[in-house]
């Protein structure tokens, strides 16, 4: 295997006056050009991972690489060539955008002067407000300019999405789709999992500071129940679909049921054969309930 | 570093100007009265001889109306070193700290910059505010010493303003080193500046008359500031190389507190 574009070994942190660690063990090997979902609830270990990964904090053990530096010690170098988006979102209040993606620019020189203008065309960022004057997703929207506009190999990104409206969400997963086909790493945490499952290659659970699964969204998918909402002519045969192998079932109306199934389908479609069915929708895999299986320890 | 150094003074560009103004007029304030009382200068200076030593001693001089005495007490012995104490006091504490609190600084060390260049970057930047108002205030003094007449050389003046600054940057570089500890020195770092900058000018005045306060007087940076000396021709290089030395050693303790330590999130 190529060497990881970024890799912990062991990287753990425990906060000065804390008895437990906040992170613990973790081992992660994440390849150039795949984008990365770490999920977690609050308190996890997500944002402490994010933050060790940054250099703005120091690891109690292990270590980590981004492009084979090690982050602590080649930080400086390592960093021109990181895209990062903070989860508290903190920016220049009293900066206009202008200003600010000027002040970031200086820092850290574009590689292309159209990679900016193409961005702010995109997220239609308003450049000549102050940021303080801006909204929530407005701001998000400066934060991903400022993350992606000198075109970085590794994108570390805490909660990208945060604030913007479905519109705009649509536009960053083309964006991280984007550079992920241009061959940068993408290490993305979110709460959000409908959009882990729209852009990630991969998704980590972490719990309570260890990582408890990797799996790729193809093994999720594959393992995930199937959610379907059917409505009969008739009353529903409520009885008998929950006599399935598996099956949950919940009764909306006597005619409108809702069948979760993890696994072999065709015992559903074997019972609905039976049955006048007036409609089925499939909903969309339900990684939200895959993920929160994990937490209520189902899996 | 340029980058940062001139985007913090972009930033703090308005309370610079705000500072410049407030400092001409303080010192415009007490210096242009000189002429009105310079008459009655020996009368002054004998009804001030029926005061206490105490409260002569918190004056800096027991002669205030003599123009080497008005200028020292009316502007070296408190106002100056006070005004610029708060300046650079506030500098030290925030110059890192707010960009730390207000989530700004993860922007700035998300950037391939060293925490070293950054620590660097913010001290000069400080510094540049520092000495445009001393600046401003050193030339507002030479005009109304001309103007007022008061027969002290300009040279004394400015060598005494240099002296006055050094103290306050001293001030300000410890604030900055206390702020640079983490959340507890953010806290900390106004506080334990003001009390060692303003305690130290309390107990440097009663020194001379309480006894006891001499030994801990000693070890404050105020005993050493010496203005009255230093406006009557005195050249006090060895206390301006210690308030150097103290300086960069201050700096030199902010630089490697930060340089390893957790950013608060």
């Amino acid at each position: 295997m190529a060497t990881p574009a970024i890799s912990t070994v062991g990287l753990g942190k425990q906060y000065s006056g804390s008895k437990v660690f906040a992170l613990n063990d973790l081992n992660l090997d994440i390849a150039a050009g795949e984008v990365y979902g770490f999920l977690g609830p609050n308190g996890a270990g997500k944002t402490t991972t994010i933050r060790l990964l940054m250099n703005f904090i120091q690891p109690s053990k292990g270590g980590a690489n981004i492009l084979g530096g090690d982050v602590v010690k080649d930080s400086v170098a390592i960093h021109k060539e990181v895209g990062y988006i903070s989860g508290d979102g903190g920016l220049y209040p009293k900066m206009t955008t202008t200003q600010l993606l000027k002040y970031m620019t200086e820092l850290r020189p574009l590689k292309r002067r159209k990679a900016l203008a193409e961005l702010i065309k995109g997220f239609d960022v308003s450049m000549n407000i102050k940021i303080r004057e801006l909204s929530r997703g407005n701001r998000q929207k400066v934060a991903i300019a400022q993350a992606f506009m000198h075109e970085p190999k590794v994108l570390i990104l805490d909660e990208p999405t945060s604030g913007l409206d479905p519109l705009m969400q649509e536009q960053f997963y083309q964006l991280v789709k984007e550079r992920k086909q241009q061959g940068a790493v993408v290490f993305f945490s979110s709460h959000n999992l409908a959009e882990v499952q729209k852009v990630c290659d991969r998704i980590g659970f972490i719990r309570e500071g260890k990582l408890i699964s990797e799996q790729s969204i193809s093994e999720v998918a594959a393992t995930a129940a199937s959610t379907f909402d059917l409505t009969f002519v008739g009353k529903a045969p409520a009885g008998e679909l929950k006599r399935i192998r598996h099956a949950k079932v919940t009764q909306h109306t006597q005619s409108h049921v809702t069948v979760y199934l993890r696994g072999d389908l065709s015992p559903l479609f074997r019972t609905l054969a039976h049955h006048q069915v007036a409609s089925i929708n499939q909903r969309e895999i339900n990684l939200e309930e895959e993920f929160l299986s994990f937490y209520r320890g189902d899996k | 570093m340029i980058p940062i150094i001139k985007w913090t003074l972009w930033q703090r560009r308005w309370s610079t100007i705000w500072w410049c103004i407030g400092i001409t007029a303080f010192i415009t304030l007490e210096l242009s009265v000189y002429s009105s009382i310079r008459g009655q200068a020996d009368q002054l200076n004998e009804a001030l001889k029926s005061l206490p030593d105490t409260v002569r001693s918190l004056f800096g001089s027991q002669d205030l109306f003599s123009p080497v005495g008005y200028l020292n007490s009316r502007v070296f012995y408190l106002l100056l070193p006070l005004m610029l104490s708060v300046l650079t006091i506030g500098l030290g504490s925030s110059l890192i700290a707010r960009e730390e609190s207000d989530g700004t600084l993860e922007l700035l060390l998300g950037r391939p910059i060293s925490r070293g260049k950054l620590v660097l970057s913010k001290l000069i930047s400080g510094l540049i505010i520092v000495i445009a108002v001393a600046l401003v205030a050193l030339v507002v003094m030479l005009i109304l010493v001309k103007i007022v007449d008061l027969d002290v050389p300009l040279s004394n003046v400015a060598v005494a303003a240099l002296l006055a600054s050094l103290l306050s940057l001293l001030f300000g570089t410890l604030a900055f080193a206390i702020a640079s500890l983490g959340r507890f020195g953010r806290g900390a770092s106004i506080g334990l500046a003001s009390l060692i900058g303003l305690g130290g000018y309390i107990i440097s005045s009663l020194e001379s008359s309480v006894n006891w306060l001499g030994y801990p007087a000693k070890a404050l940076p105020y005993h050493y500031y010496n203005p009255t000396a230093v406006l009557n021709g005195d050249r006090p290089w060895m206390v301006t190389g210690v308030y150097s030395l103290i300086i960069l050693v201050l700096c030199l303790i902010a630089w490697l507190a930060f340089r390893r330590r957790d950013i608060s999130a």
